[in-house]
C-alpha cells in the first residue's frame, strides 16, 4: 500500500497565500484571547486553591454556589465535571496555612449535611511559587527555541535555523489562537494553561522542529545532487520525496495524541488537545512556513546577487567601450 | 555476520537486563494481588512469611508517581519572618511593625528576606546589631550570624521533619532539600492532609526524659511476653536470621559530663570519660541465650548484672525472682532449642536485649519493627504496660547480619525538662582523644533545673527526645552545674552533627509553612492509571496494526523494535529508580510516536531506493543510511528540548521529560542496530522482505 506516491505537488509557489491563511489564525484567535479573555491561567501559574470532590449523589449547583457565598468565597469558580456529582472549585485566594481548603470543606458539609464527599484532588499553589513556575515556564520556551537555533545553526545553513525557529515560534502561536478560539466556542473541554499544557508546548516545539528538520535534511540533500536547478523547484521536490513520511508519521502521532485525548482522562486533556493542534501545525509549518521563508531567503539573496552581477556588467561595458574607444 | 555478532550480543544483554530490573515489579505486583485477596488475620501472617520478599520486591519496583498512586506532595519554606521574630532578643512594637510589613513584601518579592529586613530596619534609623547583636559585636558580625542561623534552619526543618513523618508510618516517603530554604516532601498513599498537615507545621517538641529503671523495664518486657505466650495469634516468625551475632550489636555508652572549666571537674570529665569508654560493651554470640536466661530469670546473672548497676532497684530483682518460678524453665533454661525459644519467648525473639549492657534496651530489625509496634499497640498489652512508662525508638538504626536494627528505648513518660532551655549546641572533635563530641549550654533558670536532675540520676541516663524519638540517652557522669555539658561516645562526627541540629531544634525552632500542596485521593490516582494505561495500549495498537498493513514484514520487525522499546524505557526507569507519573506515561505515548517516526523514515527511504531498481540488500543498507542524518538530528534536538524541560520543569513535567529521554535514546538504539541485524539476519538468508 502506498500514499503520496512519486506527488509532484506545488506547494512552495503558494506559499504567500499559507502566509496569509497563518496571519489570519493567529490575528482572529488573538483576537479572541484578548476580547474573551479565554484560556484561563491554571492555578499552578497564579497561585490559589482547588479541590475536585466527588459527591455521593448529584447535588444542586446552586445551592453550592450559596453555600461558598456564605463561606466568604464569593464568585467562586464552581464547575461540574461530567455530572452533577464531580465537582471542581478554584478560587485565586491565598492564606497561610490551609484555611482556604478547610474552610471549603466545611462550608460544603454546613450546607449539605446529608451528602457524604470525598476529596479526590486538593491543589494548593502559593503566590511565590506560581510566579516562579511562570517563570520558569517562559525560560523553558526561549531556551529550548535558542538550543535548537544553535543546533541547527550547526548542523545547516543559518537562514535554515532562522527559518525553523520562525517555524517554531509560528507553532506556538497557531496553537495558542486555536485553542482561545476553542475555547471560545467549546468551554465544555476546560482547557487551561497549566503545567501540563506547558509540557505539550514544549513537546510540540520538539516535534515540529522534528518535521522541520527531516524536511530540510532532504533539502540538504538535494541541494547537492541538483546543484544546477532552481531552488524553487529543489525545495518543492525535497518536500514532494518526505510527503508520504510527514504524513504517516503526522497521522500515527496524532493518532496516538487523539486516543489519549479521548480517554486518558481529565488530567492528559489539555495536554492531549495542545499537542494534537500542534502536530497539525509543526507539519504545515514545516512545509509552509520554514521551507518557505528559505525559498524566499535564497529567491532574494540569488536576486540581489543577478542584481549585483548586472549592476557590474553595467558598469564595465562602458569601461570596455571607453578602451575600445 | 561478524559485524551483526556483537550488535546481537548487546540487543539479548539489554533485554535480559531490562526484564531482570522489571521482575520486582512484577514480583510486587502478584504478591499484592494474593495480599488483596487476604483479610485480617490472614493478611498479617501472609506478610510474616512473606516479608523478605515484598521488602525487596518494593524497594526494587518501577516507583508509581503520586499522581498514579494517590498522596500528598508538599513544599515547605523555611519562615524565615518568624525565625527573625524569634531570635530577636527584645521584641517591641516596633520590631513587630517591622516585620509585618517585611511580611507583606516577602509574599511577592523575590529580595532576600533578610535584606528586605534590613531596608526596613535601616529606614526606622535601627540596624540588626539593636535586636540581634552584643554591645561588642559588628553590624557585620551580626549579619553573618543571622545567615548562618537562617541556612541552618533548614536543616533543622528537615530533621525535625523526616523524623516525624518516618514516625507518621508513611511507606517510600520521600523528603528533599532543595536550595537555601525550601523542602520538597513526597508522601504516597497519604489520605488525611489535614493531619500532615498539623505534623508538618507544628512546633518541634525536644525533652529530656530518664530512661526507665532497667529491671522494672525488663519486668514489663517479661509480662508482654507472658500475655503473648498465652495467645496464640501472634505467629512467631520463623525467619532463623533472627539471632543477631556477636560484634554486631554493639552498645555504645554515651555518657554526659559538666563541661566546667573549672580544674577539678575536668579532671573528673577525663575520669568519666575513660570510665565509658570501658564500658561500651556488646551483646555476644550467645546473645539468645542471654535471653533465655534473663527470661528464665536466672538469679545469679541477673544479681550480678545489678551489682553493676548502682541504682537498681532491689525490688525489681526481687520480683523478677518471683515471677516465674517453675521448675520446668529454671531446669531447661539452657537446653532450649531455638525453637522451643520461640514458641516460649516470642516477644524477646522479637525484642532481644543485652543482659550485659545492664540496660533495658530491646533491639528490633528492621522487619521486625511494624510486628512489634502492633503488639505494643495492642489494648491488651496497653493495659499492662505501667502508665508513666512508654517506648520509644531510636532514630538511628545501625547493621546487624545485613539487617537494620533499632533500638526500643523505655522511658518515663512525663519530661524532666523541655529543650527550649537550650541556648546553643555545637558538636566538636574532642582534642584530648579525637572523638567526637557535642556541648551544649542553657539559660540560667535551665541550668539549675539542670543541676538538680542531674545530680539525682548520677550513673543513671537521659534521653534527649525530639517528637518522641530517642536521639541519644547518654548516662549522667556527674551533677552538671553552670549549665554547659558535654556528650561524648558519638560513633562518627556525622552523628555528633546530627544531635547538634537536634539539641539546636529545641532551642530555636525552624518554624515552616506550606507554600505548595497537593493531595490526590487514592481513587483518583486508580482512575488516572487505569486511563493511562488503556490509552497507551489502545494507541499502541492501533499503531502497530497500521505498521503492520502499511508496511507488510518490515512493519512487524518495527512493531517488534517498538515492544523492545517500551521494555528498555521502561527497565531503565526502574533501574534509576526513576518515577513514574502521568505525564510520563505521555511521554511514553511520545516515544511510541516517535519510535513509528524513525521506522517510517527508514522504511521510505527504503521504497525508494527499491523503486530506483537497487536490490534489496543495496537498498536497506542505503535506507538506513541515507535516513540516518536525520533520525540522528530529530533525535538529538527532541532530547535537548527534554533536558531543558527536565532543568525548568517541577516534578509532573520533569517526569513527563525523562521517559521522552529514555525514549528516544531506547529509539536511536532500536531503530539503527534492532531493526537492522533483523533485515541482515533475514537477506543473508536469503529471504525476501517485504516493505509494503
Amino acid at each position: 500500500m502506498r500514499i503520496f506516491h512519486n506527488t509532484n505537488y506545488d506547494f512552495l509557489g503558494k506559499r504567500k497565500k499559507f502566509y496569509f491563511v497563518s496571519l489570519a489564525i493567529i490575528v482572529i484567535g488573538f483576537t479572541v484571547l484578548f476580547t474573551t479573555k479565554s484560556i484561563p491561567l491554571g492555578i499552578d501559574f497564579i497561585g490559589g486553591t482547588e479541590l475536585q470532590i466527588k459527591f455521593e449523589k448529584d447535588i444542586n449547583i446552586s445551592e453550592l454556589r450559596e453555600a461558598m457565598d456564605n463561606a466568604g468565597f464569593a464568585g467562586m469558580e464552581i464547575k461540574t465535571m461530567g455530572s452533577d456529582k464531580d465537582i471542581l472549585l478554584r478560587t485565586p485566594l491565598q492564606e497561610e496555612g490551609q484555611v482556604v481548603s478547610d474552610k471549603i470543606q466545611q462550608g460544603i458539609e454546613a450546607k449539605f449535611p446529608d451528602t457524604k464527599f470525598e476529596v479526590l484532588r486538593l491543589d494548593k499553589v502559593g503566590p511565590k511559587i506560581g510566579a516562579e513556575l511562570r517563570r520558569n515556564a517562559i525560560f523553558a520556551v526561549l531556551f529550548s527555541l535558542i538550543a535548537i537555533l544553535i543546533y541547527l545553526a550547526f548542523r545547516f545553513q543559518f537562514v535554515f535555523a532562522v527559518a525553523a525557529v520562525i517555524a517554531l515560534f509560528h507553532d506556538v502561536l497557531i496553537t495558542i489562537a486555536t485553542i482561545a478560539i476553542f475555547d471560545a466556542i467549546f468551554p465544555n473541554l476546560r482547557l487551561e494553561f497549566n503545567q501540563s499544557m506547558l509540557a505539550a508546548f514544549l513537546t510540540l516545539v520538539g516535534f515540529s522542529s522534528n518535521d522541520t528538520v527531516i524536511v530540510f535534511d532532504r533539502i540538504r540533500e538535494n541541494i547537492k545532487l541538483f546543484k544546477n536547478e532552481n531552488i524553487l523547484d529543489v525545495m518543492n521536490k525535497s518536500v514532494n520525496s518526505t510527503l508520504s513520511r510527514t504524513v504517516i508519521t503526522s497521522g500515527t502521532v496524532f493518532l496516538t495524541v487523539l486516543v489519549l485525548f479521548i480517554f486518558g482522562g481529565e488530567v492528559n486533556r489539555s495536554f492531549a488537545f495542545t499537542f494534537g493542534v500542534g502536530i497539525i501545525t509543526g507539519t504545515y509549518s514545516s512545509v509552509f512556513v520554514a521551507s518557505a521563508i528559505v525559498v524566499d531567503w535564497k529567491e532574494r539573496t540569488t536576486a540581489l546577487l543577478k542584481d549585483k552581477v548586472a549592476k557590474r556588467s553595467k558598469i564595465t561595458t562602458p569601461k570596455v567601450k571607453k578602451v575600445n574607444a | 555476520m561478524k559485524k551483526n555478532l556483537s550488535r546481537i550480543i548487546t540487543t539479548i544483554v539489554l533485554i535480559i537486563l531490562s526484564i531482570y530490573f522489571l521482575y520486582p515489579t512484577y514480583k510486587d505486583y502478584t504478591l499484592n494481588k494474593e495480599l488483596s485477596k487476604l483479610s485480617g488475620q490472614d493478611s498479617i501472617e501472609f506478610v510474616d512469611k512473606n516479608n523478605q520478599e515484598l521488602i525487596s520486591a518494593r524497594e526494587k519496583r518501577l516507583k508509581l508517581g503520586l499522581d498514579l498512586k494517590g498522596g500528598m506532595y508538599v513544599v515547605l519554606d523555611v519562615d524565615v519572618v518568624k525565625l527573625l521574630e524569634d531570635m530577636a532578643r527584645k521584641k517591641d512594637e516596633q520590631l513587630t511593625g517591622i516585620l509585618a510589613e517585611v511580611k507583606e513584601i516577602s509574599k511577592t518579592s523575590d529580595e532576600l528576606i533578610l535584606e528586605t529586613f534590613k531596608i526596613k530596619l535601616r529606614e526606622k534609623g535601627l540596624n540588626l546589631k539593636n535586636y540581634y547583636g552584643e554591645i561588642r559585636d559588628s553590624e557585620a558580625d551580626v549579619e553573618s550570624k543571622l545567615t548562618s542561623e537562617i541556612d541552618n534552619s533548614l536543616d533543622r526543618a528537615v530533621e525535625i521533619v523526616r523524623n516525624r513523618v518516618d514516625q507518621y508510618g508513611v511507606a517510600e516517603p520521600q523528603i528533599q532539600k532543595i536550595g537555601n530554604s525550601r523542602i520538597i516532601i513526597e508522601l504516597p498513599g497519604v489520605s488525611n492532609p489535614e493531619e500532615v498537615r498539623k505534623l508538618l507545621e507544628g512546633t518541634a517538641l525536644l525533652e529530656f526524659k530518664l530512661v526507665y529503671d532497667p529491671g522494672k523495664a525488663v519486668k514489663v518486657f517479661e509480662a508482654i511476653n507472658k500475655m503473648l505466650v498465652g495467645d496464640t495469634s501472634i505467629a512467631v516468625d520463623s525467619i532463623s536470621a533472627n539471632k543477631i551475632s556477636e560484634d554486631s550489636l554493639k552498645t555504645k555508652n554515651e555518657s554526659l559530663t559538666s563541661k566546667d572549666t573549672t580544674k577539678n571537674t575536668s579532671a573528673s570529665n577525663k575520669d568519666s570519660l575513660s570510665k565509658s569508654k570501658n564500658t561500651s560493651s556488646s551483646i555476644t554470640k550467645d546473645s539468645l541465650k542471654d535471653k533465655k536466661i534473663a527470661a528464665d530469670k536466672d538469679k545469679k546473672d541477673k544479681k550480678d548484672t545489678s551489682k553493676n548497676k548502682k541504682d537498681t532497684a532491689t525490688d525489681a530483682d526481687t520480683s523478677l525472682v518471683e515471677t516465674d518460678t517453675s521448675a520446668e524453665s529454671d531446669t531447661s533454661a539452657a537446653q532450649l532449642s531455638e525453637e522451643e525459644f520461640k514458641a516460649k519467648y516470642p516477644f524477646f525473639t522479637l525484642v532481644q536485649m543485652n543482659q550485659e549492657s545492664g540496660t533495658a534496651d530491646g533491639y528490633v530489625k528492621d522487619s521486625d519493627k511494624d510486628k512489634v509496634e502492633r503488639i505494643l499497640n495492642r489494648e491488651d498489652i496497653k493495659a499492662i504496660i505501667p502508665t508513666d512508662l512508654i517506648f520509644a525508638w531510636s532514630n538511628k538504626t545501625f547493621d546487624a547480619e545485613g539487617e537494620k536494627i533499632h533500638v526500643l528505648y523505655t522511658v518515663k513518660r512525663d519530661a524532666e525538662m523541655t529543650g527550649k532551655v537550650i541556648t546553643d549546641a555545637r558538636s566538636n572533635i574532642d582534642p584530648t582523644n579525637n572523638t567526637p563530641i557535642v556541648s551544649m549550654e542553657m539559660d540560667s533558670e535551665g541550668s539549675s533545673d539542670w543541676a538538680r536532675i542531674t545530680g539525682a540520676n548520677i550513673n543513671k541516663r537521659i534521653a534527649i527526645v525530639l517528637d518522641n524519638v530517642v536521639y541519644s540517652a547518654p548516662v549522667v557522669r556527674s551533677k552538671i552545674t553552670g549549665g554547659n555539658s558535654q556528650i561524648e561516645g558519638m560513633a562518627n562526627v556525622q552523628e555528633a552533627k546530627l544531635l547538634e541540629i537536634v539539641l539546636k531544634a529545641g532551642a530555636l525552632p525552624a518554624p515552616v509553612k506550606i507554600i505548595e500542596e497537593r493531595s490526590i485521593g487514592p481513587s483518583l490516582g486508580e482512575d488516572s492509571i487505569r486511563a493511562g494505561i488503556s490509552s497507551s495500549f489502545a494507541a499502541l495498537i492501533l499503531v502497530a496494526l497500521f505498521m503492520v498493513v502499511y508496511y507488510k514484514f518490515g512493519g512487524s520487525v518495527a512493531d517488534l523494535a517498538l515492544i523492545i522499546n517500551m521494555l528498555v524505557i521502561l527497565g531503565v526507569m526502574a533501574s534509576l529508580k526513576a518515577t513514574l507519573t502521568l505525564p510520563g506515561i505521555a511521554g511514553l505515548i511520545l516515544s511510541i510516536g516517535m519510535s513509528v517516526d524513525t521506522n517510517v523514515l527508514i522504511f521510505e527511504r527504503i521504497r525508494e531506493e527499491l523503486n530506483g531498481g537497487k536490490p534489496l540488500r543495496t537498498a536497506v543498507d542505503l535506507g538506513y543510511k541515507k535516513a540516518f542524518s536525520a533520525i540522528i538530528d530529530s533525535h538529538l534536538i527532541s532530547i535537548i528540548t527534554g533536558i531543558i524541560l527536565y532543568q525548568f520543569g517541577s516534578g509532573p513535567i520533569q517526569g513527563f521529560a525523562l521517559t521522552l529521554i529514555f525514549g528516544l535514546l531506547a529509539n536511536l538504539f532500536t531503530a539503527i542496530i534492532i531493526t537492522h541485524v533483523i533485515f541482515d539476519i533475514m537477506i543473508e538468508k536469503g529471504k525476501n522482505i517485504s516493505f509494503g
